[in-house]
């Protein structure tokens, strides 16, 4: 019993992280309708970038978050602008290829930057742990979850409540009569691509204290976060954080009773499972995967 | 057009058999190691993506799993060897019959599936395909890899010298080549041409769009296979990273997308310019730096040239022809005046 609520709560931890990574690609995905395959690079530059923050100023990492997140953004901009602008309305080999060599290029430019070596950041809590009902619990894990999480909670509001949110579910609902009812859909696809790099910078940064920062680390995450966009269905943002906990749970449970190679495994074989019976995913709007190559 | 198959047929029997002889005649006049090698693995590269453009160009599909049909024709030719003594040259079928079963699962399963769906489908079975040849340490031994011993012989495929392995590239990248030619000419290629264009109108028409994609994607994938064992039978050595990487499907994508997807020649023609590119680029600039520039190749041929190098070739040729048209014509003009 102890164990199996260990395990919840491990999984449920990093699910959690999972979910600010998850929301962002679903958010390109929707509006934009780009995979956006380098997603998972932008997390590795908010860790690289909380690491040497906090590496050359002693700043604490979870004020690092803060200076290095805006600065994601502004990337995120400058990407949009040169890539991501020119790759609406082309054919699909350019919308899926143009983002996974702007994968390659970061993964590349980080490797020639700053080398190979694995680096991590240690602060005076880095092996705190609380103790409550004799679960262990890591407190740097418990920070970093509730922020994503109030992160996660914060882009929904924005979504739901603001009339900028109105315009953004607007232009993913149809671009063309969004554009006829006056909003600017070049603006949205702007500041969505940006904002959700942000988050996934962010994201990286938060991590940043809890595992090893490297070039390639973006790879171990990029393909789980895809499963988890594709279960929760691609566009949907509470169906990316439900399933994001679902993912988290799943690989904290097989990676105890399997280990961790079971635990990947089972996840693609529930991913390919999903795309074939359903690949609308659980939240998503049927026929999605139909018209999303158009 | 340029890309008609009739066409095709004839410029390919008018610049092709010239230029295979040439090839064949290679390694009587190249006996440099390193330049041989270059040249090797220059055609294994044009065979994939040959092989990859069966499925992605002509079927329209854009996988990025290939990299499982290439391990599974490693896997299987180098276990079957070292496990029973049977012949890579039988390996090697036995790979590709066990890869277009494969393709052909995988065609039938990601069947409705289009966009981003599909791509996230075949990047998820080369993933399953990745994580079994790491961790099934028994059949596999993980990543400690596969040794074929040298000098194996002749009889087995394993050639203690280099040139032997330039005709079997050859061969597997005519093989190939040919495969698309014969598919183009066939009925099944005017098909996948219409469904790639418009799948609703093709199956409205008849068009059996079932048979068709599973068809495209087991052809691809058994020659794909083909090349995976021709790959392990000349390193003589296979590990995961080297066959079933991710990394390995999206390097076969991207030479079929800058050679031209959807062409005859055009992934062939890609491998002529991608492999050496990256070879020089390795060697002068180190392995980041290197492969930060194949990013952003990558990045501006799709935006700026997504018909890839065949595409810019033809986009020159008719430039010329109309610019000389048009010198034609003035010259006419002023003779009438």
């Amino acid at each position: 019993m102890q164990l199996a609520l260990q395990i919840l709560v491990n999984g449920l931890l990093l699910g959690g992280l999972y979910a600010l990574l998850a929301v962002g690609l679903t958010l390109i995905f929707g509006v934009l309708r780009v995979v956006n395959f380098a997603h998972a690079e932008f997390m590795m530059l908010g860790m690289f970038g909380v690491y040497w923050v906090w590496h050359l100023t002693g700043l604490d990492p979870y004020l690092a978050v803060l200076v290095v997140t805006p600065l994601v953004l502004l990337f995120g901009i400058v990407c949009d602008r040169l890539i991501i602008q020119r790759t609406i309305g082309a054919p699909e080999v350019t919308v899926v290829f143009a983002t996974l060599g702007l994968s390659i290029f970061l993964q590349n430019a980080a490797l020639t930057l700053w080398t190979a070596d694995i680096r991590s950041v240690t602060t005076a809590y880095s092996g705190m742990v609380l103790t409550p009902f004799g679960l262990r619990v890591s407190v740097p894990m418990l920070i970093s979850f509730t922020v994503a999480m109030l992160a996660a909670a914060g882009l929904w509001l924005v979504l739901t409540r603001t009339l900028y949110g109105k315009a953004i579910q607007a232009v993913a609902q149809n671009r063309e009569a969004a554009a006829l009812m006056g909003i600017d859909v070049r603006r949205i696809y702007l500041w969505t691509f940006s904002v959700a790099v942000a988050a996934a910078g962010a994201m990286g940064g938060l991590i940043a204290p809890l595992f090893t920062v490297y070039p390639r680390v973006g790879i171990s995450y990029i393909v789980t976060v895809f499963v988890i966009v594709v279960l929760g269905g691609l566009g949907s943002v509470p169906g990316a954080v439900l399933a994001a906990l679902l993912i988290g749970l799943i690989e904290a449970a097989a990676g105890f009773l399997f280990g961790a190679a079971w635990a990947e495994l089972s996840y693609f074989l529930i991913f390919l499972a999903v795309l074939i019976a359903r690949p609308q995913g659980f939240f998503g709007r049927r026929g999605a995967e139909v018209f999303a190559g158009r | 057009m340029g890309n008609e198959p009739a066409n095709e047929l004839r410029v390919s029997l008018l610049v092709g058999l010239p230029l295979a002889a040439a090839l064949v005649a290679v390694p009587t006049f190249v006996s440099d190691v390193f330049w041989l090698g270059l040249g090797i693995t220059v055609l294994m590269w044009a065979a994939l993506a040959t092989a990859w453009n069966i499925s992605g160009g002509l079927a329209g599909g854009l996988s990025l799993g290939h990299a499982a049909y290439f391990g599974v024709g490693a896997y299987t030719a180098t276990l079957l060897f070292l496990r029973f003594g049977i012949s890579p040259y039988f390996g090697l079928l036995a790979g590709a019959v066990l890869a277009g079963a494969l393709g052909a699962a995988i065609g039938a399963i990601t069947l409705r599936l289009r966009g981003p769906f599909f791509v996230l489908a075949t990047l998820a079975f080369g993933i399953v395909v990745h994580i079994a040849a790491v961790n099934w340490r028994d059949l596999t031994r993980g990543a400690a890899g596969l040794l074929l011993p040298f000098g194996g012989g002749a009889r087995n495929m394993l050639f203690a010298g280099v040139a032997p392995y330039w005709y079997l590239g050859l061969g597997l990248l005519a093989l190939t080549l040919g495969v698309t030619l014969a598919i183009r000419r066939s009925p099944l290629g005017y098909y996948l041409v219409a469904l790639r264009e418009d799948e609703d109108a093709a199956r409205a028409l008849g068009v059996k769009v079932v048979r068709c994609k599973v068809a495209a994607s087991a052809i691809s994938a058994a020659l794909t296979a083909c090349a995976g064992a021709f790959y392990a039978t000349y390193i003589q050595y296979i590990d995961p990273s080297s066959t079933t990487q991710f990394e390995i499907s999206v390097q076969i994508a991207l030479i079929a997308i800058v050679g031209g997807i959807g062409t005859t020649f055009g992934p062939a023609l890609g491998a002529l310019v991608v492999v050496p590119l990256g070879e020089i680029l390795r060697a002068s600039l180190g392995g980041g730096p290197a492969l930060m520039l194949y990013g952003l190749m990558l990045i501006v041929i799709v935006l700026a040239a997504p018909n890839g190098v065949i595409g810019l070739l033809q986009r020159l040729l008719s430039m010329m022809r109309s610019g000389a048209r048009r010198r034609a014509t003035t010259r006419r003009s002023r003779g009438h005046a």
